[in-house]
């Protein structure tokens, strides 16, 4: 790292390429935190995690004990021994509050503009807005069934609509502003357990059913406008010229061939250049309408498309808005290419997904890494290759949600074991023993507390 | 300091990252372009060399610099694309000499992860598009229509991901780029793709080439007819086409430019991390390749561009060193190598870290930077002062007095320079030759020391020797009249203008002669009661051949009087205290304001102001100029009137706004001086030094100068040690063995005025040298040397160990007096209430000075503070801690003693990603981070609650956009007594680019006012391609853009100046502020660099 802080300041790395390498070298060196521990106050298994948008400062967990939680994970509340830094939670609202939810909590967000809202979603059917300075409810939302995901756009500046999935088939816009559902979204053939905006857009909202159905939605037009199809992959979508192909064959030796190609090729060129400036005008203003087209025509059979065999239990945009990585009660991981909406049939490696329950996925800033709940064990696969990068072995029972913040490149990850654990880059703070006058240190902390 | 501060630039930004050549300005001129990160200069090549054209700011950092020229244009175009995702066209006007702005544009998307390697800019060889790589995986396209004119933008998804180089190919059909990339197995291929505008997407280009070099990293397309690619590798290089493949193996090396010598393609430069340039051609039959050779042709700075401009010349860009002008000759010289240095550049980037001393202790700072790196690493010292740029000289031993004459009352040019030694006077005359030329004005005395010379009235000379005065004709050259001295009386000193002669004798006798048509008459003779040292009679009232008023310096009581002529009278005496007799006295008016100068003989200066009529000196200020003797000669230069002190430290007295300022010389030791305007030097001064004589003229005032110390090797860190006068620095070198590159670290002792390597500590294999710092310990009267180092080992990510060396020097030697182990590398060092604070790794430790037994001291910890990061850079104030983490922005500790442990008081929780740090107050901490911003936070002690005492409050932000490596307190200007600017304080920073900044903590109502006239000036002065200032200084990072405040930009302010007329009025009216009242302010805020 030295050699990197050396580098940038001659000027031979380029500043962003600095932050970049040094987030990546943190990530991959993420473990079992040694100088980090969430105090978790629930009851039951750990449904939700997530860190604020806006500081990374406070993580919001939500429980099937019907608690939410918040916690200042940058600020501890007490050391012990000296070293390790216990987070206790800020607050917990839960069924003893005048307004708790009365069953699971299974998902609990922030709201993305700032920390002074957050929103739970609950098996109660409800959905609620809690002022987290007061820790009052402030709004709340009957939904049809039990509530499995909440998502709202974290890039929206127009709209605060929260996106509900339930076991019911259709997904709800809940609209903080007035207090309404905005819009119900019509299309999947069982619940929806996953969500996601774009990372993009904030129109495009992304949701994954029990169906096996991913289903794309602009939420200013009506109808669902793409179907993800497994089965469509990117395979020749580019394909290679055909005088190209033969031109390979040809490579070796003979020019000439090549120039007389060229010179064929020539006329047709013309042509297209022409019709090009004929058309110019009228095809830049035509092309939104012709994507749109596709939408209320989806053919049936189109439709019907599945990305999953079984359901679709967790969904995440990588940042960069290119891709979008979802998982399956199928126990598959697949990476599709956002823009054609093609399945990019990266092969991730062999892995056992919670067939039943929805699932929180986390892609590192880059997007090279993917973090996904396998069970007991949380599992991180390199996003373009599918290649097992790392395993992270520490809860006892199914893991359920993983959240990276990108700021510190911590992981939290929470299970049914009611825990939540801090995964953070390896840092030799505990193993420096230094004589501080203070050398009543000498047990280093245990880390065979939490693996295995 | 305060929260409002004013940012401005002392040294512009000097690392060439980009040039190009074209025709620009004109069809028929050939024009050199040239990127400077922030600026851009048009250079036009002539038949001399380069000459400037323009040199204009761009609000945003070039990313792309590209010249084109679109169907049916006579010359070319310039392209820029800017880090934050601008694009314009710019065409150039001839008629204003102005840049136009044909097209601007924002490329920037949503989608898309900005690409590591830096943005690339490309433009088809046919013109029909703009291809941009800017984010990872996509393709941006800017097609032309067939009018030249840009259209609507679109992506191409782009399935290589990690993209070295893309260049588009000569010769297509279709425009075809040629992309090299990595894939994940990290091996290196290149791959051409056509680009369907029709269809916006690729289509599988006629060629690729698999698994290359694992070095290949650039890119050249060949133009027609040969076409085809040339992929440079660290080991190989070779040509690839759709029907050929050559390949030659090289000696490896990292080539980071390249520049086209012929239009066809068969020849180009190659220069490599070591600035070895090489000749790569490409041999060919017809069409055909038949193979590539390369030659060595020698060496240059590094270069990041190069340019071939004409007849063999060629411009080097260079981001580690200084920019070079080179001609590549025909036959190698001695040493074997072709090229011929023409010019140099300086380039102060990067600075790494610099420090602020002042050296000669005259009260004004210096910044010695360490600058360049790899070979070219230099130490530069900067410092504001004025040039004189020597045009001749000559050997001349022991010259006692210099004036210049003219011959005739009326001759606007000097034609004589009177020389005057302990027993003879010479004189020199220019000759038609416009040489120097030693002749004789038969009626002055040669065989005597001339006290002094002046033109008199009526076409006359007049001479004071020791024994006589002389009037002599200026045409004739004859003796007229003489005074003589009274025998036992020889004349002490004298002085004379055109119309008087005052001059005193031994014995304390004052002797005012009036003259007349060739008559010399004695009015008036008066005794003192002591000997007189120095007189003046220099004409400042209205009357310009006769003064009223003579101003006399006294031995013995030290005084300096003003006698009133012809009377003699005494009308004011001043006792100037102290035993050093004063040297020489002036009367000048400088912009309507009188004054009295008295210097005395141990460099200190007296200034007053004089009232002409009653002769009263009032206001008496004081400033020491150096410490040898000074004497006092007017000259103008730019129709202004300026002082000349000749001294030790020659000094430039000037007044700006009614203000008395000085600026140093460049020169050493100046004697005598004298204007010396002839037609062949006009504008010059003659001067003399220690055993010579020479003519220079003089540089605009104020500026700054460089002297540059090359050192070979990498400087990183320095430190100044007053007690040793010493620097200490951290310094590198790369030596390439035959096998491997290795890196050579060293602690090395500089001497301050020699600035040569006086000793020298080698660090261990791997040991390098990250923090230093002089200080010294409580209880201990010694001043140290600290060096904090790590130990970076191959296999290691982050150093886990290092060293904390504290040296002595003796006898010129570094000593090494104790060491202490570290956990980590100690990236910063700082004396703290007697002790040593080091950061090391994550933590913050505190280290106390501890006598052993044996009398020997060592370092031990006393107490630390986890909980960081990476702890960066760290400074202190008091109790106070201010670190500056790698990604964690500013937190506060606090030291407290009783406790003896370091507690964190307050932090600020955005996602700074730090570069620098420093404490402007108590209270308010600045900040610069990764993304070229600059932010400022405030600790909020009064606060009602914990929480919000616990959080750095941002108050201020503002888009610098400059990577700043160092801030320090100080300033680069003199501080003076009677400038306000003296008194604002300042902190500098220095940058990669080699920018040298200032920023300055103003009152709030300058702030408000200044405020005002920028957001005035913003709308008058319009951006280069009409890119936005306020979006340019909006503080931007990958989360949020905001709006710069607290912050004024002062490179903005400042050209306020350069407006014309007209536009400064339209400001003043905008303002309710008179132009003159406006220039006066924002003159003042020039001041401060």
């Amino acid at each position: 790292m030295w050699k990197a802080v050396k580098d940038r300041e001659a000027g031979f790395l380029l500043p962003s390429s600095f932050a970049t390498r040094i987030r990546s070298h943190r990530v991959a060196s993420l473990d079992l935190s040694n100088h980090k521990e969430i105090v978790s106050p629930h009851n039951g298994a750990i449904n939700s995690l997530q860190v604020d948008l806006t500081e990374a400062r406070y993580l919001l967990s939500g429980s099937s004990d019907g608690s939410a939680a918040v916690y200042d994970i940058q600020h501890a509340t007490d050391y012990e021994r000296g070293l390790i830094a216990k987070h206790k939670s800020l607050f917990v609202v839960d069924k003893q509050h005048n307004h708790g939810h009365r069953y699971a909590i299974s998902t609990a967000i922030w709201y993305p503009v700032d920390t002074g809202l957050f929103i739970t979603g609950s098996f109660d059917h409800y959905i609620k807005v809690w002022d987290t300075n007061t820790t009052q409810v402030v709004m709340d939302f009957k939904m049809p069934g039990k509530v499995y995901r909440t998502a709202m756009s974290s890039i929206a500046t127009t709209h605060m609509l929260i996106a509900a999935g339930s076991t019911d088939v259709q997904v709800r816009l809940c609209d903080i502003a007035s207090g309404a559902f905005t819009h119900t979204l019509s299309g999947h053939r069982d619940g929806v357990m996953s969500l996601e905006w774009s990372t993009s857009s904030e129109w495009i909202l992304v949701t994954g059913g029990c169906d096996g159905a991913i289903r794309f939605w602009d939420i200013r037009r009506a109808g669902c406008f793409r179907v993800l199809d497994q089965s469509r992959s990117q395979l020749g979508r580019r394909p290679p010229l055909a005088e190209s192909t033969s031109k390979k064959g040809s490579v070796t030796g003979q020019s000439s061939s090549v120039k007389s190609m060229v010179s064929q090729r020539r006329i047709p060129l013309g042509n297209e250049m022409k019709q090009l400036r004929a058309h110019r005008k009228s095809q830049n203003l035509t092309r939104g309408p012709v994507v749109q087209r596709l939408h209320p025509g989806l053919s049936s059979s189109h439709n019907r498309a599945t990305a999953h065999y079984g359901a679709v239990t967790g969904l995440r945009a990588t940042g960069d808005g290119m891709y979008l990585l979802s998982s399956g009660s199928d126990s598959r991981l697949r990476l599709w290419d956002v823009d054609s909406g093609c399945n990019t049939l990266v092969n991730f490696e062999a892995m056992r997904l919670q067939p039943t329950k929805a699932l929180q996925l986390a892609v590192t800033q880059d997007s090279s890494l993917v973090f996904v709940p396998c069970l007991a064990t949380v599992k991180a696969y390199d996003v373009r290759s599918g290649m097992t990068f790392r395993t992270f072995r520490g809860h006892y029972e199914l893991v359920n949600c993983c959240c990276l913040s990108s700021q510190d490149q911590e992981l939290y990850t929470g299970s049914n074991d009611r825990q939540i654990l801090v995964w953070s880059p390896a840092s030799p703070v505990i193993a420096e023993v230094e004589e501080d006058g203070k050398g009543g240190w000498d047990s280093v902390a245990d880390q065979d507390n939490w693996s295995d | 300091m305060s929260v409002w501060n004013y940012v401005v630039t002392a040294h512009k930004p000097t690392n060439v990252t980009h040039s190009c050549v074209g025709n620009f300005t004109s069809p028929q001129e050939l024009n050199l372009i040239i990127a400077k990160c922030t600026r851009i200069e048009i250079h036009l090549l002539t038949s001399h060399g380069l000459q400037p054209m323009l040199d204009v700011p761009i609000y945003g950092r070039i990313a792309t610099l590209e010249l084109f020229r679109p169907h049916g244009e006579p010359q070319d175009f310039l392209f820029i694309a800017t880090e934050r995702y601008k694009f314009c066209v710019l065409q150039w006007d001839a008629e204003t000499s102005e840049l136009i702005t044909r097209a601007m544009g924002d490329v920037s998307d949503r989608i898309g992860r900005p690409t590591d390697n830096g943005q690339i800019g490309i433009i088809d060889p046919d013109c029909r598009l703009i291809g941009l790589h800017l984010y990872d995986g996509l393709f941006k396209v800017i097609p032309f229509d067939n009018k030249g004119q840009l259209k609507e933008a679109f992506n191409i998804r782009l399935e290589e991901l990690q993209v070295l180089d893309i260049k588009f190919l000569y010769g297509c059909v279709k425009p075809t780029i040629v992309v090299l990339y990595q894939d994940n197995k990290d091996a290196r291929h290149v791959k051409t793709y056509e680009v369907a505008l029709k269809d916006k997407d690729f289509v599988e280009g006629p060629w690729s080439q698999n698994n290359l070099d694992n070095g290949a990293g650039l890119l050249i397309p060949v133009p027609m007819p040969l076409g085809g690619v040339i992929i440079i590798g660290e080991e190989t290089i070779v040509y690839c086409s759709a029907t050929a493949f050559k390949a030659i193996p090289i000696r490896p090396s990292i080539t980071r430019a390249y520049g086209r010598v012929d239009a066809d393609g068969s020849r180009y430069l190659l220069s490599d991390n070591a600035g070895l340039l090489h000749l790569l051609v490409i041999t060919h039959e017809r069409e055909r390749v038949t193979g590539l050779k390369i030659e060595h042709l020698g060496e240059t700075s590094v270069a990041s561009t190069i340019s071939y401009l004409d007849n063999a010349v060629v411009y080097v860009g260079s981001s580690y060193g200084d920019s070079q002008l080179i001609k590549l000759n025909l036959q190698p010289d001695v040493k074997g190598s072709y090229i011929e240095v023409l010019e140099r550049y300086v380039n102060l980037g990067p600075i790494v870290d610099f420090c602020i001393v002042d050296l000669e202790r005259q009260g004004q700072g210096q910044v010695v930077t360490c600058s360049g790196a790899y070979k070219d690493g230099s130490l530069r010292i900067v410092r504001n002062g004025i040039g004189i740029n020597e045009q001749a000289s000559v050997e001349l031993q022991g010259i006692k007095g210099l004036w210049s004459l003219r011959s005739s009352t009326n001759d606007p040019y000097d034609t004589f320079l009177v020389v005057s030694f302990i027993s003879e006077t010479r004189i020199l005359a220019m000759n038609m030759d416009d040489e120097l030329e030693e002749t004789e004005i038969e009626g002055f005395d040669a065989q005597a020391q001339t006290l002094f010379c002046h033109n008199a009235m009526h076409d006359q000379l007049v001479q004071v020797t020791a024994n006589s005065v002389r009037l002599v004709s200026s045409t004739s050259r004859a003796l007229l009249d003489q005074w003589n001295a009274s025998s036992g009386f020889s004349v002490n000193v004298a002085t004379a203008n055109a119309s008087q002669i005052l001059l005193a004798t031994g014995g304390g006798h004052l002797v005012y002669l009036e003259i007349g048509n060739g008559k010399l008459v004695q009015a008036k003779h008066i005794q003192m009661e002591y000997e007189i040292s120095c007189l003046d009679i220099n004409p400042i009232g209205e009357n310009s051949h006769y003064s009223s008023l003579a101003a006399v310096g006294m031995w013995t009581d030290i005084s300096v009087r003003i006698f009133s002529l012809p009377s003699l009278e005494l009308l004011t005496k001043e006792n100037l205290g102290g035993e050093i007799i004063p040297r020489s006295v002036l009367l000048c008016n400088f912009e309507g304001v009188s004054y009295l100068l008295c210097a005395l003989g141990d460099g200190h200066l007296f200034n007053f102001l004089l009232n002409t009529s009653s002769g009263e000196l009032s206001d008496r200020k004081k400033v020491s100029l150096g410490t040898q003797p000074i004497t006092l000669r007017t000259f103008s230069s730019k129709d202004a009137t300026h002082v000349f002190a000749a001294s030790d430290r020659p000094t430039v007295i000037y007044s700006s706004n009614k203000k008395l300022l000085y600026s140093n010389v460049n020169l050493k030791e100046v004697s005598h001086m004298c204007p010396f305007n002839s037609a062949a030097f006009p504008d010059s001064l003659a001067i003399a030094k220690e055993g010579e004589l020479s003519i220079g003229t003089i540089d605009d005032i104020q500026k700054l100068h460089i002297r540059t110390i090359p050192l070979g090797e990498h400087a990183r860190r320095i430190c100044h040690q007053e007690r040793s006068r010493t620097f200490a620095i951290c310094s590198l070198k790369n030596c390439q063995t035959i096998t491997e590159e290795t890196e050579m670290h060293f602690v090395r002792l500089l001497d301050d005025q020699t600035f040569e390597f006086i000793s020298t500590y080698a660090l261990d294999t791997y040991e390098c040298g990250c923090s230093v710092i002089s200080c010294s310990f409580s209880d201990d009267d010694n001043v140290y040397y600290c060096v904090g180092t790590a130990y970076v080992l191959p296999e290691e990510n982050e150093p886990t160990k290092g060293r904390i060396l504290v040296f002595i020097v003796e006898d010129g030697k570094l000593q090494l007096i104790a060491e202490k182990e570290t956990k980590g590398a100690v990236y910063s060092l700082n004396a703290f209430n007697g002790k040593l604070l080091a950061a090391i790794n994550q933590k913050i430790q505190l280290y106390k000075w501890m006598l052993r037994e044996d009398g020997s001291h060592e370092l031990q910890s006393e107490c630390g503070h986890h909980g960081h990061i990476l702890a960066l850079y760290v400074q202190t104030r008091g109790d106070f801690i201010v670190v500056g983490d790698l990604m964690k922005s500013i937190s506060l500790l606090l030291y407290k003693h009783e406790e003896g442990a370091i507690e964190e008081r307050a932090r600020d929780y955005n996602a700074n990603w730090m570069t620098a740090v420093e404490i402007l107050d108590d209270d308010i901490y600045l900040g610069a981070e990764n993304n070229f911003n600059l932010f400022t936070v405030r600790r909020n002690s009064d606060a009602a609650t914990d929480e919000e005492r616990g959080r750095l409050e941002v108050i201020g932000e503002y888009h610098l956009g400059e990577f700043v490596n160092r801030f320090r307190h100080g300033s680069l200007v003199m501080c003076l007594p009677d400038s306000e600017a003296g008194h604002t304080p300042t902190v500098i920073f220095g940058t990669v680019n080699g920018v040298i900044g200032v920023i300055a903590s103003l009152p709030h109502d300058q702030y408000l006012f200044l405020e005002k006239l920028q957001s005035n000036l913003v709308k008058v002065i319009k951006g280069v391609g009409g890119l936005s200032h306020e979006q340019w200084r909006s503080f931007n990072n990958e989360k949020k853009m905001v709006d710069s405040r607290n912050f004024l930009d002062g490179d903005l302010i400042e050209s306020f100046l350069d407006l014309s007329r007209s536009r400064m009025e339209e400001i003043s009216k905008g303002m309710g502020v008179s132009v003159e009242e406006l220039c006066k302010r924002v003159e003042e805020l020039t001041r401060l660099h």
